[in-house]
C-alpha cells in the first residue's frame, strides 16, 4: 500500500538505533523484510534437509535450492498468485471471494471445450493460430461476467458476499461439470499450452535466455528510473528526501534481485528428451556434452509478474484503487464523500472474476488438459496467501507484493514437504501452522507499532 | 488368492453366458437405485433392462434419491408387490440390512449391485477393485517396465479405494521388490484425486532424483493426466510407462498416442449384463452357490461371508483400444486425435 511508502517523519529521535535509522531512511517496509527472511529461511532449512537425504547440487547440498527447483516452484506459484493479488482487493474492500476456485473450474471447462470441440465445429481446425487467443478472451469475458454478477448480488440486492459466493463456491463447481458432464478435455491448442510453460513439441513456453536477460536489464533500468522519477516528485512537492546513499542500496538491492533471477531461470537447462528432439527436428548434431539451452522466464510467471505490477499500479496509482481503500478503511465515510461504492464493489468482483479466468487458463495450459476438479481448494490457498501477506480481514491494509509473496511461502512450504516425501497429511497441518503463525505475528506487530 | 481364481472363473464364464439365460419368461425382476441422478447408473439401467426384457421378464424399478429412509420403503414396497428378484444399489450399506431380511423373509432373492450389502442370503456382483490394482501392476511388468525406479502416486489418503488399489499393486510388485529389481523411489498420496495436484507431486518426484524414473504407477486416468504433463516438462513423456483406470476419453486418446501404457476400464455395460443375467436365472429357481463364475466373498466391514461374483475389468492397452470403440464407448476420432497414421492398429 502506498502509505508504507510515503510514511511521513517527524522529527527523528535522538536514541533511535542503528537498525532503526537503516529502515527510516530507506522506508523498506519491514513486515515486507520479514516475510522475505521467514521465505528464506524456509528455503534454506529445505535445502539443508533434502541434503542430509539425498546429496543434490542445490546451494547447501540438497535439490531445493536448484535452478530447476526454483523455477518449477515460481510456475507453481503463478496461478495462485495471479487470484491472490484480485483478493487482495476484495478482502480490502470488506468483502471475500469464496468463489474463485470454482469459477476457475468453470472457466477452464468452459476453455478446454471451446479448444476441442467447439472452435473446431466452428470451423478453426485443431492448431488454428486464432484458437488460443479467441478462447482466452472468451474466457477472461465469462470470469468477469460471473464476478460481476455476483457482485451486483452483493452491491444492490444486499446479500453478504460470504454467502453469494459460497453459493458461486457450490454452483460453479456444478456448473463445471455439467458443461461436458464431468468429461476430461484434452488436448489443449498448441499456442494455448505455452501459457503453462511447458513445451509444446519443441517450441518452449519459457522465452529464453536472449530476451530474459533483456527483461532482466529493462527491470533493473525501470527501478532506477522509478528512483530518480521518485526524488524529483519529492523535491516538487517539497518531500522529505531519502539520503542518497539509501538510493544508491535501493537501487542496488532492486537490480541484484532482478539480474539474479535472471541468472536463475536462465541457470535452467532444457531437459535432454526435448533437447535431442529440438536437434533432431532442425538437423542439428548434438556435441558430446549435449546442448546447453536455457529455459528463461516462464510465460505463466511473467503473466502472474505483469498482472501483479499492473495491480499494484491500479492500487497504488489510479483513482479507482484509491477509492477501494477508503471504502475498506470506513465505507460509510467513503460514501458520503461521493464514492459509488456499490458500483466499486461490482467492478472489484468482476476483476476478481477476470483474474480467476487468467488462472484457469495458466493452470489448463500447465496440466493440458481441463478437468472439473480443476481449482478446488484454490480459493482457500488464495486467501490465505493474501492473509500471509499481511491483508487485515477487518479491510483497509493489504498490498499486493505482500499477498504473492505470501502465495510463494505457502508454495514452497507444500513443494518443499512434496520434495521430502512428507505424508500428506502432515503437509496440510504444517501448511496450518504456518498460516495461523504468520497472522499472529502480524497482530503482534500491528499492536507493537500502534 | 481366493478371489484371483474367482475372477479368472468369472471371467471366462461371462463369455459363453448370454446364450444360457433365454429360458424363463413373465418373471419381474426389480431394481432399487440409489440415486438416478448420476449419468452413470443410466448406462447401467439401459444394460440391465435390455437383458431382463430379452429373456420375456418385467423390469421395474424405484429410485431412492440419495434417501436411506426412502430406499427401505422402495424395497418394503416392491416385495409386497411380490417381484421375483431385487437388484440393490444400496445407499447406505447398513441401513439397508432390514429390508434385505424382509425379502429374505418374504422369499424374495436379493443382489446387492455395486455396494456390497451384508446379508448371507444375498449376491454380490461387483468389480473387482483389488483386482484393478494388480491389473495395473500386472500390465506395467508385461507391457511397460519389470525393473527399475518406481514411483507411484496415489489417490486421496481418505479414500479406502486408494490403499485397497495400492495393496493389489504392490501384491503383483513385491516379488520384483523383494528381489531388488524394482524400487520405489517416490510415493505420495493426491488430495481429492487431482490432476494438477499429482503433477506437482511428479514434479518433486522428477527434481527430487533428478528424472531417473523408469516408470509411475498412477491410480488414476485423471492423476496420469498430471503426471505425464510433468514428464513431458522433462521431455520424459512416451519413455516412460505411466498407469491409469476408468476409460477417460482422454487418457484413451494418451494410450493411443503413447504417451499411456493403460487404462483399466471398468465398464459398467458389462456389470449391469451379467448382474441382469444372474437375475434371471436367480428368478428361474437357480440357487446362488449354482451360478456360474460364483465364490464366497467376506472382505466387507463386518466379515460376513457372501455369495459373490467379481467381475474381473478391462486393461486397455495400445492394442485393445478397438474394444472401446468398438463398444460404443468412445468415438474413433476422440481415441485417435492426433496420431499419426499407421502406428496404432485401431487408428488405422
Amino acid at each position: 500500500m502506498s502509505a508504507n511508502v510515503a510514511q511521513s517523519h517527524g522529527p527523528a529521535l535522538s536514541e533511535e538505533s542503528a537498525v532503526t535509522r537503516f529502515f527510516r531512511a530507506t522506508e523498506i517496509d519491514t513486515r515486507l523484510l520479514g516475510m522475505i527472511v521467514a521465505l528464506l529461511i524456509i528455503w534454506i532449512g529445505f535445502d539443508v534437509y533434502s541434503g542430509i537425504l539425498r546429496p543434490a547440487d542445490g546451494l547447501f547440498g540438497g535439490s531445493f535450492l536448484t535452478p530447476r527447483n526454483l523455477w518449477i516452484l515460481l510456475v507453481q506459484t503463478s496461478s495462485i498468485a495471479v487470484m491472490t493479488t484480485g483478493m487482495v482487493l476484495v478482502i480490502v474492500m470488506r468483502q471475500i471471494d469464496l468463489s474463485v476456485g470454482s469459477i476457475l473450474g468453470f472457466v477452464a471447462v468452459v476453455i478446454g471445450t471451446a479448444q476441442v470441440f467447439w472452435m473446431p465445429a466452428l470451423g478453426f481446425p485443431v492448431g488454428h493460430p486464432l484458437i488460443w487467443i479467441v478462447t482466452l478472451l472468451l474466457g477472461i469475458a465469462i470470469g468477469a461476467s460471473i464476478g460481476a454478477f455476483q457482485g451486483a448480488l452483493v452491491a444492490y440486492a444486499g446479500i453478504p458476499s460470504f454467502i453469494v459466493t459460497l453459493g458461486g463456491l457450490i454452483g460453479w463447481r456444478g456448473a463445471a461439470w455439467a458443461v461436458i458432464r464431468g468429461e476430461t478435455v484434452a488436448p489443449m491448442d498448441k499456442n494455448f499450452k505455452l501459457m503453462g510453460g511447458s513445451f509444446s513439441g519443441t517450441t518452449s513456453g519459457a522465452i529464453g535466455d536472449v530476451a530474459s536477460w533483456v527483461l532482466g536489464l529493462a527491470a533493473c533500468a525501470l527501478i532506477i528510473l522509478g528512483l530518480i522519477n521518485n526524488r524529483r516528485q519529492r523535491d516538487r512537492f517539497k518531500f522529505p528526501q531519502r539520503p542518497m546513499w539509501a538510493e544508491y542500496f535501493l537501487g542496488a538491492t532492486g537490480c541484484v534481485v532482478a539480474l539474479g533471477t535472471t541468472l536463475l531461470v536462465n541457470s535452467y537447462p532444457w531437459p535432454k528428451g526435448v533437447v535431442d528432439r529440438y536437434a533432431a527436428a532442425n538437423g542439428i548434431t548434438l556435441p558430446p556434452e549435449g546442448l546447453f539451452i536455457s529455459h528463461g522466464y516462464a510465460l505463466p510467471v511473467l503473466i502472474a509478474l505483469a498482472v501483479g505490477a499492473l495491480m499494484t499500479f491500479m492500487a497504488t496509482r489510479t483513482r479507482f484503487g484509491r477509492y477501494v481503500y477508503a471504502t475498506g478503511g470506513n465505507p460509510e465515510a467513503a460514501e458520503l464523500a461521493g464514492i459509488n461504492t456499490k458500483k466499486l464493489t461490482v467492478m472489484i468482483f468482476a476483476l476478481m472474476g477476470s483474474l480467476a479466468a487468467i488462472s484457469a487458463s495458466i493452470s489448463t495450459a500447465r496440466l493440458d488438459s481441463a478437468t472439473n476438479s480443476l481449482g478446488t481448494f484454490d480459493e482457500l490457498y488464495v486467501i490465505a496467501a493474501a492473509v500471509i501477506g499481511g491483508t487485515s480481514l477487518a479491510g483497509g491494509l493489504g498490498t499486493i507484493y505482500g499477498a504473492m509473496l505470501g502465495a510463494l511461502v505457502m508454495q514452497s512450504l507444500q513443494s518443499g514437504m512434496t520434495l521430502l516425501n512428507f505424508e500428506s497429511a502432515y503437509k496440510d497441518m504444517v501448511v496450518a501452522c504456518v498460516l495461523v503463525f504468520a497472522v499472529f505475528v502480524d497482530q503482534v506487530y500491528r499492536r507493537r507499532v500502534k | 488368492m481366493k478371489r484371483n481364481i474367482l475372477t479368472l472363473m468369472a471371467g471366462a464364464l461371462l463369455l459363453g453366458m448370454s446364450s444360457m439365460s433365454a429360458m424363463a419368461a413373465g418373471k419381474t425382476i426389480a431394481v432399487s437405485w440409489k440415486t438416478f441422478q448420476e449419468e452413470r447408473w443410466k448406462t447401467d439401467e439401459a444394460a440391465i433392462k435390455a437383458v431382463v426384457e430379452a429373456a420375456g421378464n418385467k423390469y421395474i424399478s424405484t429410485d431412492a434419491q440419495g434417501s436411506a429412509a426412502k430406499q427401505l420403503t422402495d424395497i418394503e414396497g416392491l416385495v409386497s408387490q411380490k417381484v421375483d428378484v431385487i437388484l440393490v444399489v444400496a445407499f447406505d450399506s447398513s441401513a439397508i440390512l432390514p429390508a434385505f431380511q424382509t425379502a429374505a423373509d418374504a422369499g424374495v432373492k436379493m443382489i446387492s449391485y455395486d455396494v456390497l450389502v451384508e446379508h448371507p442370503d444375498a449376491l454380490y456382483v461387483t468389480f473387482d477393485n483389488v483386482g484393478v490394482g494388480r491389473l495395473m501392476a500386472k500390465t506395467m511388468l508385461e507391457k511397460g517396465k519389470a525393473e527399475g525406479d518406481f514411483a507411484f502416486i496415489k489417490g486421496d489418503k481418505g479414500d479406502p479405494n486408494a490403499t485397497f488399489l495400492f495393496e493389489g499393486i504392490m501384491e503383483v510388485l513385491k516379488p520384483n521388490m523383494d528381489a531388488g529389481k524394482i524400487k520405489n523411489v517416490c510415493e505420495t498420496f493426491t488430495d481429492g484425486w487431482k490432476p494438477d495436484g499429482a503433477q506437482k507431486n511428479m514434479e518433486q518426484c522428477l527434481t527430487s532424483v533428478n528424472n531417473k524414473v523408469d516408470a509411475v504407477i498412477s491410480e488414476n486416468d485423471g492423476m496420469a493426466g498430471g503426471v505425464v504433463a510433468a514428464l513431458e516438462a522433462q521431455g520424459l513423456a512416451g519413455t516412460v510407462p505411466v498407469t491409469g483406470q476408468d476409460g477417460d476419453h482422454a487418457a484413451l486418446n494418451r494410450v493411443a498416442l503413447g504417451t499411456q501404457l493403460v487404462s483399466v476400464w471398468k465398464d459398467s455395460r458389462v456389470l449391469g449384463k451379467s448382474a441382469a443375467e444372474f437375475a434371471n436365472m436367480i428368478a428361474d429357481g437357480k440357487a446362488l452357490t449354482e451360478l456360474p463364475g460364483v465364490g464366497k466373498f467376506s472382505g466387507g466391514q463386518k466379515g460376513v461371508e457372501v455369495n459373490a461374483v467379481l467381475i474381473p475389468p478391462n486393461p486397455i492397452t495400445k492394442d485393445k483400444l478397438n474394444e472401446v470403440i468398438d463398444g460404443g464407448w468412445v468415438t474413433k476420432e476422440k481415441v485417435c486425435a492426433g496420431v499419426p497414421a499407421g502406428s496404432v492398429p485401431a487408428c488405422g
